[in-house]
């Protein structure tokens, strides 16, 4: 059985190393029908790339640190369901430490 | 030639490790006391941990709360509340540690209060661990107590994972601990260290905690000298989501059963059988966490589970209407005490709304370390100047926690706060060895350096699998021995050559983490199972099949490992006993559970 996948493009920056930020897609199966986005992510780190820095915590909104855009809106990663293709980036780009790590989350 | 060693050093009299429940008060009362404290915490101060996913509920016996001017009850006193601990820990708990806990139980509380604790409600029976005190937020909580650790100027540092103790001539001296943000070492030179890192939650997949949670202070004692108690017993919380995924870990349907709706509640079979009748007749649903987890997962056992592996938690029965009113009623309780919570607000409306035409589907997780480094009435380990509070102590509960965390780790948080001053008096700091500094900085480096070896996700799912095979609620000696075996192997032969396959920055590298803290985890694990294997009965919250009854004549001992050469080495040790006998003889299953809810049924019998 083929599950269905959705293209998720994750901002990538590490301000060391890299002279500007870029996109990078992964395909991920919606393994269970409904994920969160947070679990997208871990999906990610797991399976795809361990090297993606984000912030996993409590994963069910008590701590608030995985707070970050989908498709430009301010969410929590935890508490939103993945629907479809979406475009993750940081809170605020000029803070990132690593990825969508950034200094203030 | 130190440089090389580390990249900033700092030097306080008192490190607390861990900033939450435990290690809030740790801090703010050594702090009172005069001592240059520091905090470092995995996590951010009020976001990390189990503390701020607390319900929360603060234990206190009732005429001590009537002395707080709250609304308890003059037939308890500090001594039933201290037998109720005691017979329904099933006598393993330390009686002078439970003493202490019921007299700091008052005292935390009543500092909670004047720091401004809000109170929900105040609940007067003892019906296990949610009545017998205040309810309150575990946010509000946490918040509290980073607002007073900043009113004292306590420096904290943020996202900072202590990897190992030093020890000088058997004392701790201090520790080396990594900035995940930069990635730097950094040596933390201290008089004594005080462990409040809660538990190792995160070693099994299905587990209701946060994700700092990887047993590193359990772990980091045992490699400096510390002995662990009760590793075996860990308690699993029943009705916790399992199904839908969005909602997974949530252990609001347990709550909701905590609450006036509990008794509307039905957990059902695959075959829509009410089989809390075949268990606990009497008490139902409403029984303890670790009946209800025994029960479930024996039907899950027989075949009769739900299609993810859990029970259902119907409320079907009680019409669309009938959950709009339990939904009023919550949403009315929530804007009575300002409750912003999420997990109430968001997720609590979007299952009560799927369960007006599904059943929704339950499991046991993981949800609290009932046993860890061992200490005494005072917090004090085996290693002078290391002290352990909070849940990453053990010791206290024997098999089963019967009453609050949070009061626990508050109170032992105190404790240790108003210990360490006088030990702290009595020493200089000491010089770390080199040698040490040495063997922690190659500890933290390896897993970049290395060019190959194993990779850290394989060894986490491995870990994953054994514990979900044989590390669950309903244990037998055969899969314990399996794995125990595996566990020992993957800790020596795998987890010491684990590498960074991605990226090599040292800033915010998870998969770097992942491989400092598997090394815990995988520790943690092979010390339960180890204790856990050798516990031939069952008793409280631990079930053994193959050993279904308790057996006081041989049993009413506790496991303590420590470390020989690097390896845990078991022995049995009597609890401390004060005031109440240890019991003889054997108690079947059936037996076992009515003493273990006896105070749950006088509550129903005395209550007016
Ligand atoms: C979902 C949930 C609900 C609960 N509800 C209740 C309830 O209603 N009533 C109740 O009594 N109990 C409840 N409990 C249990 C209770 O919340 C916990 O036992 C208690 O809060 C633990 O407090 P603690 O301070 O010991 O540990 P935690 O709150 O877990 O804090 C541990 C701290 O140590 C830090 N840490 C860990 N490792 C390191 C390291 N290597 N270096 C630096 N820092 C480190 C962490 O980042 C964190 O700051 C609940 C638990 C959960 C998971």
């Amino acid at each position: 059985m083929t599950r269905p996948t959705i293209k998720v493009r994750c901002f990538r920056y590490d301000p060391e190393t890299d002279a500007e930020p870029r996109f990078q897609e992964y395909q991920v199966p919606m393994e269970d029908g409904e994920m969160s986005v947070l679990d997208c992510l871990r999906h990610i780190r797991e399976h795809l790339d361990p090297g993606l820095a984000f912030f996993a915590g409590c994963h069910l909104g008590f701590c608030q640190r995985c707070t970050l855009r989908v498709n430009g809106k301010v969410v929590l990663a935890c508490e939103t369901t993945a629907g479809g293709d979406m475009d993750l980036e940081p809170v605020n780009a000029d803070e990132v430490i690593r990825d969508l790590w950034c200094g203030s989350t | 030639m130190a440089e090389t060693l580390y990249d900033r050093d700092l030097t306080c009299d008192v490190l607390v490790v861990g900033s939450e429940g435990a290690g809030g008060p740790t801090a703010i009362n050594a702090a009172r006391a005069g001592l240059d404290v520091l905090i470092a915490s995995k996590g951010r101060m009020g976001r990390c941990g189990a503390s701020q996913m607390a319900g929360a509920d603060f234990n206190l016996d009732g005429r001590s709360a009537i002395a707080l001017g709250l609304p308890g009850d003059e037939r308890d006193s500090p001594e039933r509340f201290f037998e109720d601990l005691v017979r329904e820990g099933f006598f393993l708990g330390n009686q002078r540690m439970v003493e202490k806990y019921v007299e700091y139980a008052a005292r935390n509380t009543a500092d909670l209060l004047e720091w401004g604790m809000p109170v929900f409600r105040f609940e007067q029976v003892h019906a296990e661990e949610m009545a017998r005190g205040i309810i309150t937020s575990g946010v509000r909580w946490v918040r509290i107590l980073r607002r007073k650790a900043r009113e004292m100027g306590i420096t904290v540092l943020e996202d900072t994972m202590v990897v190992d103790l030093l020890t000088r001539e058997g004392r701790a001296c201090g520790a080396v601990a990594l900035d995940l943000r930069s990635g730097e070492v950094v040596l933390i030179k201290a008089r004594s260290v005080v462990l409040c890192t809660g538990g190792w939650q995160q070693a099994y997949h299905f587990n209701s905690a946060a994700a700092d949670l990887t047993g590193d202070g359990q772990a980091m004692a045992f490699r400096a000298g510390a002995e662990m108690i009760g590793m075996e017993m860990v308690q699993y919380i029943p009705m916790t989501m399992l199904w839908p995924p969005l909602a997974r870990k949530s252990i609001l349907p347990y709550i909701m059963m905590e609450t006036e709706v509990g008794p509307l509640v039905q957990l059902l079979n695959g075959e829509g059988e009410r089989f809390m009748q075949r268990y606990d007749p009497t008490t139902m649903e409403q029984s303890t966490k670790e009946i209800v987890a025994i029960a479930s997962e024996l039907e899950v056992e027989a075949g009769r589970g739900s299609p993810h592996g859990g029970v259902f938690f119907a409320l079907k029965h009680l019409t669309p209407e009938g959950i709009d009113f339990v939904w009023g009623k919550f949403v009315e309780f929530l804007d009575q005490n300002g409750d912003k919570r999420s997990e109430f607000r968001k997720l609590l409306p979007h299952l009560l709304e799927m369960a007006k035409t599904e059943d929704l589907e339950v499991g046991n997780a993981v949800h609290f370390m009932v046993g860890g480094i061992k200490v005494d009435e005072r917090t004090r380990t085996g290693v002078p100047g290391l002290y352990a509070a909070g849940e990453c102590s053990g010791g206290l509960w024997g098999s089963v926690r019967v009453a609050s965390a949070t009061t626990q780790v508050g109170a032992q948080g105190r404790i240790a706060g108003e210990t360490c001053p006088e030990y702290v008096g009595s020493v200089e700091h000491a010089e770390p060895e080199r040698a040490q500094l040495e063997a922690v900085r190659e500890r933290i480096m390896a897993p970049l350096e290395r060019s190959d070896g194993a990779r850290p996700i394989e060894v986490l799912e491995r870990m994953y699998g054994i514990t979900d095979e044989y590390l669950r609620v309903i244990r037998d000696g055969e899969g314990l021995q399996n794995a125990y075996d595996e566990l020992n192997w993957l800790r020596r032969d795998e987890a010491s050559r684990l590498h960074v396959t991605a990226s090599r920055t040292r800033r915010l590298n998870r998969e770097w983490h992942l491989c400092l803290e598997l090394e815990n985890m995988l520790l943690c694990l092979e010390m339960s199972a180890l204790a856990s294997l050798r516990r031939e009965e069952s008793r409280g919250g631990f079930y053994r099949s193959d050993f279904p009854y308790t057996d006081n004549d041989r049993w009413c001992v506790n496991a303590v490992i420590s470390n020989r050469d690097g390896e845990p080495s078991l022995r049995l040790e009597k609890p401390v006993v004060t005031s109440m006998q240890l019991p003889s003889g054997r108690m079947t299953f059936e037996e076992a559970v009515a003493s273990g809810t006896a105070s749950l049924r006088r509550g129903e019998v005395e209550q007016p």
